[in-house]
């Protein structure tokens, strides 16, 4: 951070100038920074804080909000629904970024070959991330179809018939659908995945496995030895940043199951939502979106902290 | 990796992985293409064909023209004011007059023609919200692109104290769940008259975007060597010259990039989107849950509409495929 300083710092002695420049100095930096600081601050610190307001409020249509002070929080966290939320949604994210993790490296090794379209092939895999969720979760659901979906018709011409099964009712059923948003989302996300692993493949040097082949070093040796403490800071932002956003996780589940069947599959995003939106209970739905924000500060706070400690091993490594 | 000559049987072999791969990330974005131009049969067709049909431009016909809505013009008896009657279903028409533009729609009952059918075009709806996708996103990457530059540098440059926690709190609002703000800001731009406005989205989205911009252009303003400000200084620019003509030019790549996610970004958000609008500003993502009628999903329909969606997200990713990690990472990797 000090060195960036510099070039204004060593430039000030200029002794002409000096009175004048100093003066342009002293608005500078403030015109370049206090408006954006000033905008974010008035659009995510006072929206945060405002929303602290009325969750302290019983907003019900037509009647005027009571003040009833820490009554939503209570109702939110003695409500099974919350506790049942928190349980789906961290379990998703859980299971879909460990499979995300596990082929995001398997795929950035096997495209980090040198192959004669690469270019073109990694373009093709990593175009799902960049695609609206929405737009996926739709495309997903008519794949998912009971009767006429694409993954039915694949499953009863292969393992289905040869075992006489019925179709799966991918989107009916509870455990079905919570395992179908959780194929979406690897669909989605594994590419971001293996994108970042890549760009930790791509820092090793080469003579590190040329020196291993010499010592006559086992393939699974090589990985585990070079390749994996190379991966480990990349793989550590992409699970912090996998990890948030699947808590969030609000467009693909609101288009394949609607937090269906029940509330079976409604995450922490979309059951607020229902809260308010649907129920309208506005006061209840600001208390619920807090502890949201609360929750993922703390998986944030955990992963940032393994992110760092990573950061210092490999410099005393190195 | 390894540095033995290779033969034509492993070669094939290192192939297919790869090839199944590409297949299986790539399918699902194919089937989606294939169905937009598929007929309603072929939607719900077992097995599904997926070569095997007649293609028909019918689904994007029906998304992109223009739809004739016939109505009735009457005085309401009771209040003795017009009233147009809409048709949905197609209706016995008794003097279908000429087709009015539908800005006229809202004019006919000037013309003292009442009783009379008239057949009225409107416009394409969801070129309508396309248009207002394109317009919110390409507002907001220039007004965050502006201000993004401008901290970036700020940041890089003259680093205020404790920086690291300013820089640290925008970074976190990328953490920050979209529900955790949307019944606020409901109530906020409630409050100012301003819901379902563009300008609306256009200031809601850059607040993201602005942040993901600083992080990343500052890594792009840190890698300028100092030299040449200093020298461009001692020439006598002034700091805002110095941005303006030595810096800015050399983090064009940057706000390249910046702009193509801010675009896509601003495309692809739907949850603010769909509580902040109701009709006027609606954007394409919130349009396609206009399709959800009560009998029977209008796939064919749905698939067109996620075609144009998707094409120029797929244009955008070609132009920056070699800033996506740096990119993807908010610039915490490249």
């Amino acid at each position: 951070m000090a060195e960036t300083t510099a070039p204004f710092a060593s430039a000030a002695p200029v002794p002409a100038a000096e009175s004048r420049f100093e003066r342009q100095i002293w608005w500078f930096p403030r015109i370049l920074l206090i408006p954006t600081i000033v905008y974010l601050f008035v659009m995510t610190v006072f929206p945060l804080l405002y929303s602290l307001f009325i969750s302290l409020f019983r907003t019900e249509t037509g009647r005027p909000p009571v003040w009833i002070g820490l009554e939503n929080y209570g109702k939110v966290l003695s409500g099974g629904e919350f506790w049942y939320a928190i349980g789906i949604t961290l379990v998703l994210t859980v299971v879909a970024v460990t499979l995300e993790v596990l082929f995001g490296v398997g795929i950035a090794l096997l495209l980090n070959q040198r192959l004669r379209g690469m270019g073109l092939f990694r373009l093709l895999v990593y175009l799902p991330m960049m695609v609206s969720p929405l737009v996926i979760g739709y495309f997903w659901r008519y794949m998912f179809d009971g009767t006429f979906g694409i993954i039915n018709w694949v499953i009863n011409s292969t393992i289905g018939g040869l075992l006489q099964l019925d179709p799966p009712q991918w989107l009916i059923d509870p455990v079905l659908a919570a395992i179908a948003i959780i194929v979406v989302d690897v669909w989605q996300w594994t590419p971001f995945v293996a994108l970042l692993a890549a760009a930790g493949l791509n820092t090793i040097p080469p003579a590190l496995y040329e020196a291993a082949t010499l010592d006559r070093a086992s393939r699974w040796m090589q990985f585990r030895r070079i390749t994996l403490p190379f991966l480990v800071t990349p793989l550590l932002v992409a699970i912090l940043f996998r990890s948030i956003d699947t808590i969030k996780i609000f467009d693909s589940v609101y288009i394949l199951t609607g937090g269906g069947p029940g509330d079976y599959t409604a995450t922490l995003s979309v059951l607020d939502y229902k809260v308010g939106f649907t129920y309208f209970r506005v006061g209840e739905a600001a208390a619920f979106s807090w502890l949201i924000v609360i929750l993922i500060n703390i998986v944030t706070t955990v992963i940032l902290r393994l992110i760092t400690r990573s950061r210092r091993a490999r410099l005393y490594t190195a | 990796m390894s540095t033995k000559p290779k033969g034509l049987g492993r070669t094939i072999l290192q192939y297919i992985p790869v090839l199944l791969i590409v297949a299986l990330f790539f399918f699902p974005l194919f089937w989606m293409f294939s169905t937009s131009f598929k007929q309603r049969v072929d939607w719900y067709a077992v097995p599904p064909r997926i070569l095997s049909f007649t293609p028909t431009l019918q689904n994007y016909d029906q998304l992109l023209s223009i739809a004739i809505v016939p109505l009735q013009v009457l005085i309401d008896p009771a209040t003795g004011q017009p009233k147009i009657n809409k048709l949905t279903n197609e209706p016995q028409l008794q003097r279908p007059s000429q087709v009015l533009p539908s800005d006229e729609y809202r004019e006919l009952t000037r013309f003292n023609l009442f009783g009379q059918w008239y057949l009225v075009g409107t416009k394409s709806e969801f070129l309508r919200f396309i248009f207002n996708s394109i317009v919110i996103s390409l507002a907001t990457t220039v007004f965050s692109i502006i201000m993004a530059c401008l901290t970036a540098y700020g940041f890089s440059r003259f680093p205020p104290r404790r920086s690291d926690n300013i820089l640290f709190w925008i970074l976190s609002l990328r953490m920050l769940p979209p529900v955790a703000v949307i019944v606020p800001y409901f109530f906020m731009f409630q409050a100012f008259g301003m819901l379902d406005k563009h300008l609306t989205l256009i200031l809601v989205y850059s607040v993201f975007n602005i942040s993901f911009g600083v992080w990343l252009l500052k890594g792009f303003f840190d890698e300028i060597s100092p030299e040449l400000e200093e020298a461009a200084m001692m020439d006598g620019y002034g700091p805002w010259a110095v941005f303006r003509k030595v810096a800015l030019p050399l983090v064009v790549p940057g706000i390249a990039t910046v702009a193509v996610f801010n675009i896509i970004q601003s495309t692809n958000e739907f949850l603010l989107a769909f509580v902040l609008t109701q009709n006027v500003a609606t954007t394409g993502p919130v349009a396609l849950t206009k399709f959800l009628p009560p009998t029977g999903i209008d796939w064919g329909g749905i698939s067109a509409a996620a075609t144009l969606l998707v094409a120029p997200v797929v244009v955008f990713t070609i132009l920056v495929r070699n800033q996506l990690i740096r990119g993807m990472s908010f610039g915490q990797l490249r």
